[in-house]
């Protein structure tokens, strides 16, 4: 053996891991394009197959709804926290009247006030050793302050939440100005959801997990009763949970990350050829530059597309996407649906 | 449409430097590069891109950081980084004013002014003369629930045209490719298509990507509001600058 090779230049193999390290590029390129037909990733997904989320609602005792949510080797704990804000301690409050009519057509104005008055506080941090990236003990990174930012534009957004729902509200029994006459109600104060999302660790798609955390988490959220009293001359809640409230969630708006590989030409043997994958791990986010994350409600109705990075994706790509992501919806679903 | 108005290198003390105006929206870009990198952000085989948002009031929030993302990795697919490795590329964008409605449109203000960071900024690359692998030009699309898209819409348009079903952020390369999409509301996969092909009409030239044949004339003014060719007549303008002691010989 050691006589034979010494002719020509011993074989230069690695173990995999070390390929993966050094040359992470054609390490993936190598795994996609060994099999034509149903090209396979390096961590043993086919391009379109995402990782199945695993949903546990309400771990966490002191928060008034949580999940925590897995997917793959990204896991993530939300947790949602209820606390009242006064009327007396917003300025401008009285911008918000209450709607005269109780229906659903106060979409607009509900969302408005929601990002006016910041009903809603999403917050996302990133535990020690979460991701290698991440070094902890420094001022949030831009990578959470773009998950934040994204967060918080979808949540107001889709108009998820209803306004009706944080809305504490109060009806005097005699109408102080006119004892005849029907007394107003009046809003006495706003439920305010400290949204917080935890990553234990990322290992790519953080918005999808963080997303789908959220959703769980505010379906899983019990308001408890809240009622102005008018002796003690403020807002008290019941003890009871029999009269807590669930929100109503608007939809179910699911987001799907997808990541570009775009292949480099060897020789000019192979064409460039481009692959899109679905529900990117850490590593394939590492070597795709291009991501796309389509976020639907049912198989039709897009409510966000976040394209950047590169050029692949076109007008022909994103309608792939869209049904993709579409697909993705159904199985997110399915696993929402069964704990709600 | 209004064409941008654009003042460029006027910033002696940097590289690259670029005023735009459009809409209301002012902005000031600065590029310098290729520098010296610090040793924690060099790349071996590539440039680093730093891009830096400064709002018009106060300090960066978590919105400006989202935008530094956002414009980081579309300007990174279009400067030819591997040109000159370990070194730094900086990009400071300072935004002077916004329109005085912008608050008010309820439209998410990251998505009205990307378009205009996004030109300052390639502007200001122009200015430094940093390779570049193609061009960009962008454009926000607002669909109304009862009346049809608007292109590019002013803040008081914005106002004006009542409940919006969708706004889109368009950018494209000069070889028509998307190169980001930013797209918010509750649309149907064939309306994002239409206001995809309505933008790309806007942003992209009629001819195939090629230099486009226009006789002998000098004056170049855009206009149909084609932003292809708004950007090629800024550059005109700037190499005719640039060359005119050449020329007056």
């Amino acid at each position: 053996m050691a006589t034979s090779t010494q002719s020509q230049p011993p074989a230069l193999t690695f173990p995999r891991p070390i390929f993966a390290a050094v040359s992470p590029h054609p390490f993936l390129q190598a795994h996609l394009s060994a099999d034509k037909r149903t090209p396979q990733r390096a961590n043993g997904r086919t391009a379109h197959n995402s990782r199945r989320p695993g949903v546990n609602t309400g771990s966490l005792t002191h928060a008034n709804g949580s999940a925590v949510v897995r997917l793959g080797n990204t896991s993530v704990v939300c947790g949602v926290r209820a606390e009242i804000l006064r009327e007396e301690d917003i300025s401008g409050s009285s911008d918000f009247a209450v709607p005269t009519t109780p229906s659903d057509t106060d979409d607009q104005d509900g969302s408005k006030e929601i990002d006016v008055l910041r009903l809603v506080v999403p917050n996302v941090e990133l535990s020690t050793g979460s991701t290698p990236s991440h070094i902890p003990g420094n001022a949030p990174s831009t990578y959470q302050q773009s998950l934040i930012t994204r967060i918080r534009s979808l949540l107001l957004s889709t108009n998820l939440l209803r306004a009706k729902d944080l809305r504490i509200l109060y009806t005097p029994t005699t109408n102080p100005d006119d004892p005849d006459e029907e007394p107003e109600t009046q809003i006495k104060g706003y439920w305010v959801l400290y949204v917080d999302v935890f990553f234990i660790s990322v290992d790519g798609s953080a918005f999808d997990a963080a997303w789908i955390g959220i959703l769980a988490a505010l379906r899983d959220t019990k308001l408890p009763r809240a009622w102005y009293d008018e002796e003690f001359e403020g807002i008290l809640c019941s003890d009871d949970p029999a009269e807590a409230t669930t929100l109503q969630l608007r939809g179910l708006p699911v987001p799907a990350t997808f990541a570009v590989f775009e292949g480099q030409a060897e020789d000019g043997i192979e064409g460039d050829k481009d692959w899109i994958l679905s529900d990117p791990d850490a590593f394939e986010e590492g070597v795709c530059r291009e991501s796309v994350c389509v976020v639907v409600d049912g198989k039709k109705s897009v409510r966000r597309i976040e394209k950047s990075g590169g050029g692949v994706v076109g007008r022909d790509g994103m309608r792939e996407l869209v049904r993709r992501a579409g697909e993705r919806w159904s199985e997110v679903e399915q696993v929402l649906g069964g704990k709600a | 449409m209004a064409v941008p108005e654009v003042t460029l290198t006027h910033l002696n003390r940097a590289d690259g430097s670029a005023t735009y105006t459009h809409n209301g929206y002012s902005i000031i870009g600065a590029v310098n590069g290729p520098i010296e990198v610090s040793r924690r952000d060099e790349m071996p085989e590539e440039a680093t891109l730093e891009v830096n948002v400064r709002p018009a009031v106060g300090v960066g929030s978590p919105k400006e950081r989202h935008l530094e993302s956002l414009l980081h990795n579309t300007l990174r697919s279009i400067i030819l980084t591997r040109m000159m490795p370990r070194t730094l590329v900086q990009i400071t964008l300072q935004v002077r004013s916004l329109p005085e409605e912008d608050e008010a449109t309820g439209v998410n203000s990251t998505l009205t002014i990307l378009p205009h960071l996004l030109h300052t900024s390639l502007l200001a690359l122009l200015s430094a003369s940093i390779p570049l692998l193609t061009t960009l030009t962008s454009l926000l699309i607002a669909v109304p629930t009862s009346s049809a898209p608007i292109i590019s819409p002013t803040s008081t348009e914005l106002l004006r045209a009542g409940p919006l079903q969708a706004v889109h952020v368009f950018a494209f390369a000069g070889d028509r490719r998307l190169l980001l999409n930013e797209s918010d509301g509750a649309f149907s996969y064939d309306e994002w298509e239409e206001a995809c092909e309505m933008a790309e009409e806007v942003c992209c030239s009629g001819g195939e990507g090629g230099v486009k044949l226009e006789g002998e004339g000098m004056d170049v003014d855009a206009q149909d509001g084609n932003l292809e060719e708004w950007l090629r007549g800024v550059v005109r303008r700037k190499v005719d600058w640039e060359q005119r002691w050449k020329k007056g010989t």
